[in-house]
């Protein structure tokens, strides 16, 4: 075990440094051959350690801070939730690392992309493993600098640069209180460790484990894009498409997920903190579900649904539902990897086309992107019997089970949104692949790794269900058994088998009628008409395209006043007050010094003169020593 | 003594005092200046001698014949540089000597 964590993290910081250092002064091959290879490695070592798995277990490599009483050593902590994300994970982001040597093939920047990649891959997989906080802030951290990185990957744009600042500066946010958190934690409690903060929920007071969780969901709110700092998601995707499927979709955003999940058992003794995730998630499943439905841009569309889909493992996670939350992650991380990889592969064939108005008829031209996707699509839209269907259900299933009028109307949102949800999922589809080719150029031809790496994520999301059938159906779920034992993931109360049949008629129902919705509207004689409708926009259309002018709204609320203040103190307080002063002062004292500077001439004349003065001087003295 | 000392100690105030208007007011000449320059020592040498005269000592005296050697040292040595000023800028303007600037 101790080998396999070692090797689990190590393989992509070794792969990452390798492209780093090296890669550039190696063939392009062999450095995509390490990338892909690492993550592989570390896959199977995780598959290896997944074998192996007996229990939780702690493993310490090392010292890292230690003072006084501070002790933060390198230790990682493998349990079944960090177990199971650390297979999706390598696997993933493996999948993704194939992809982009396709994807990446004309770019001449292939060693910088790679080397990001991996060690985005190696922080991430830090955040999962580690034992102690400061160890999980660390790569914490390092998926948001890689994130940064990669989404102003075309940097010498400007647009894209702004992007990768917006992103970090947004997150950033979340991590100051992320921070705090950790530092206040440290101070109640002597101790940064995951496990033993844990049991620490009984021992200190309500209003404080209700503050920690609201700072904690505040970081959670900034790494995983939930209201109110939701912002830089949709601006994340000027980075190439395999980054946002692997950081914007599948891994990253999750991390504030797993880390509600995480500590879990200490903050969730707060009926505040839970009801504050929950509102947060289900809030942000909703906003970002309406946004959707109005994008123009396929990937915009895409980052607004990762938004909602995670709004919603929130909202599992603000429920107690753990479980259903992981699931969901779980189910999410396949089919939405899935779905912006072929969204890369339907841009790369349409020559960088990204607006889904100017796609259309795609369905026999490229095959073998439109059956995954449309694999992909059944399971964000939670149609019957697809992994995304199973893994929205668990979460809708918590609300239900916990009842009150809060959750009711968290459960009434969300089903709303799931029929918003599959609405959009299939107003895509059917946009982008159905209907006549909106397009002049036909489709480029698409390497064949491409397109391969689609086929075993369909597949996972297709069966994802398997991970963890319903209750009802006889035995228990295979998720359920494995995350049972983990403090926090037990002992929810389920709700009555008859509910949840019920509450799956009612999604299945939902989603059906979301995609006829989609049907009646994008597909057929009404297509032209609708498609000509939408270009031409509408306010409501447009209030929903700019995101609710929430970019907007921080112009006016943040940026806009601390622009003026930064101007005010750049131009009147450091260049006319600070400045100004000095200047005046330096300015006096040349002048001061100047008026001497007459005498010394060096003419004769100047010197008589002074003589004839001082004379007068000592004459004057005489006299009136003499008269006094 | 005839002359009461306060007489002649205001004929060579105005002698002093002469001598350093005109040292002011010639500058544009280097051989008025020293003739004003010699004026203002010889209202000093009045004041030893009328002191000497007065208190009947003869230190007096002997600065005045010091002064008078001196005098006559530094304005043989004046000249030569004025001839040598002269010789080099051909003029003796001392506004235009202004080189040793500090």
């Amino acid at each position: 075990m101790h080998l396999y964590l070692a090797l689990i993290l190590l393989l992509p910081l070794l792969g990452g440094l390798y492209n780093a250092l090296l890669g550039r002064l190696l063939p392009r091959r062999v450095g995509e051959a390490v990338a892909c290879g690492v993550i592989w490695g570390a896959f199977c070592c995780a598959v290896l350690a997944c074998v192996g798995f007996t229990g939780p277990v702690r493993v310490e490599f090392g010292s890292w801070l230690a003072a006084f009483t501070f002790q933060a050593p390198i230790a990682l902590y493998l349990d079944q939730l960090s177990l199971s994300l650390t297979l999706m994970i390598t696997f993933v982001c493996g999948l993704i690392h194939l992809y982009s040597v396709g994807y990446m093939q004309d770019d001449p920047a292939w060693a910088r992309y790679f080397a990001l990649l991996n060690l985005f891959v190696f922080a991430m997989l830090t955040l999962v493993l580690a034992e102690n906080l400061p160890l999980l802030y660390l790569g914490w951290e390092g998926v948001g600098f890689c994130s940064y990185a990669l989404i102003g990957f075309w940097y010498t744009e400007e647009k894209n640069a702004t992007a990768g600042r917006k992103a970090f500066i947004t997150t950033r946010i979340g991590d100051t209180a992320f921070g705090i958190a950790i530092v206040w934690m440290y101070q109640l409690s002597g101790s940064v460790s995951i496990t033993h903060l844990n049991t620490m929920g009984a021992l200190v007071p309500a209003a404080i484990v209700t503050t920690i969780g609201l700072l904690l969901l505040a970081g959670a709110a900034g790494k995983s894009a939930q209201l109110p700092l939701s912002v830089w998601l949709p601006d994340a995707m000027a980075g190439p498409t395999p980054v946002s499927a692997q950081i914007h979709a599948a891994t990253m955003v999750t991390a504030g997920v797993y880390l509600l999940a995480r500590m879990f058992p200490l903050i969730g003794s707060s009926d505040t903190v839970r009801a504050a995730i929950a509102l947060t998630g289900g809030i942000t499943a909703f906003y970002a579900a309406t946004c959707a439905c109005c994008q123009r841009d396929l990937k915009r569309i895409l980052a607004y649904s990762t938004i909602s889909q995670i709004g919603y493992m929130v909202l599992g996670v603000g429920a107690g539902a753990l479980t259903g939350a992981t699931f969901h992650l779980l189910t999410h991380a396949f089919f939405k990897a899935l779905l912006f990889l072929g969204a890369g592969c339907v841009i790369t064939a349409l020559h960088h086309q990204q607006d889904i108005f100017r796609m259309g008829g795609l369905r026999t031209k490229l095959a073998a992107v439109y059956w995954p996707f449309l694999a992909g699509a059944l399971c964000l839209a939670g149609f019957p019997l697809t992994g995304g269907f199973f893994s929205k259900d668990a979460i809708l299933g918590g609300v239900v089970a916990q009842g009150g009028p809060l959750y009711g109307g968290l459960l009434l949102l969300g089903l709303f949104t799931a029929l918003l949800t599959s609405f959009y999922t299939f107003r895509m589809v059917f946009v982008v692949f159905h209907g006549e080719q909106g397009h002049s150029l036909p489709p480029g031809p698409l390497p064949l790794i491409m397109t391969l790496t689609l086929v075993p994520l369909a597949l996972l999301g297709l069966c994802g269900g398997l991970l963890n059938l319903p209750a009802y159906l006889g035995y228990q779920g295979l998720l359920d058994g494995f995350l049972g034992s983990i403090p926090g993931f037990g002992g929810v109360e389920q709700p009555p088998h008859a509910d949840e049949i019920a509450l799956q008629i009612v999604a299945a129902t939902l989603s059906l009628t979301g995609l006829g919705l989609a049907w009646s509207r994008y597909t057929g004689s009404r297509r032209a008409e609708t498609l000509a409708r939408e270009e031409a926009g509408q306010p409501g259309a447009r209030f929903l395209l700019n995101g609710w002018y929430l970019d907007s709204l921080y112009w006016v609320l943040v940026i806009n006043p601390f622009n003026h203040l930064a101007r005010f103190l750049w131009k009147r307080w450091d260049e006319a007050g600070i400045d100004g002063t000095l200047d005046g002062l330096a300015r006096l004292t040349a002048r001061l010094g100047g008026l001497p500077a007459a005498w010394s001439s060096g003419r004769v004349a100047t010197s008589l003169f002074g003589l004839a003065a001082g004379v007068c001087v000592v004459l004057v003295y005489l006299v009136w020593v003499t008269l006094s | 003594m005839i002359v009461p000392l306060e007489h002649i100690l205001i004929l060579a105030g105005l002698l002093f005092f002469l001598g350093m208007g005109g040292l002011l007011a010639w500058r544009a000449n280097l051989i008025m200046m020293l003739v004003c320059i010699e004026v203002m020592l010889n209202a000093v040498m009045l004041v030893f001698v009328a002191g000497s005269a007065r208190w009947g000592t003869a230190d007096g005296q002997l600065f005045a014949i010091f002064i008078m050697a001196l005098t006559s040292a530094e304005v043989s040595l004046a000249l030569a540089m004025v001839v040598y000023l002269h010789r080099r800028r051909k003029t003796v303007d001392t506004d235009l000597f202004s080189e040793m600037k500090g």
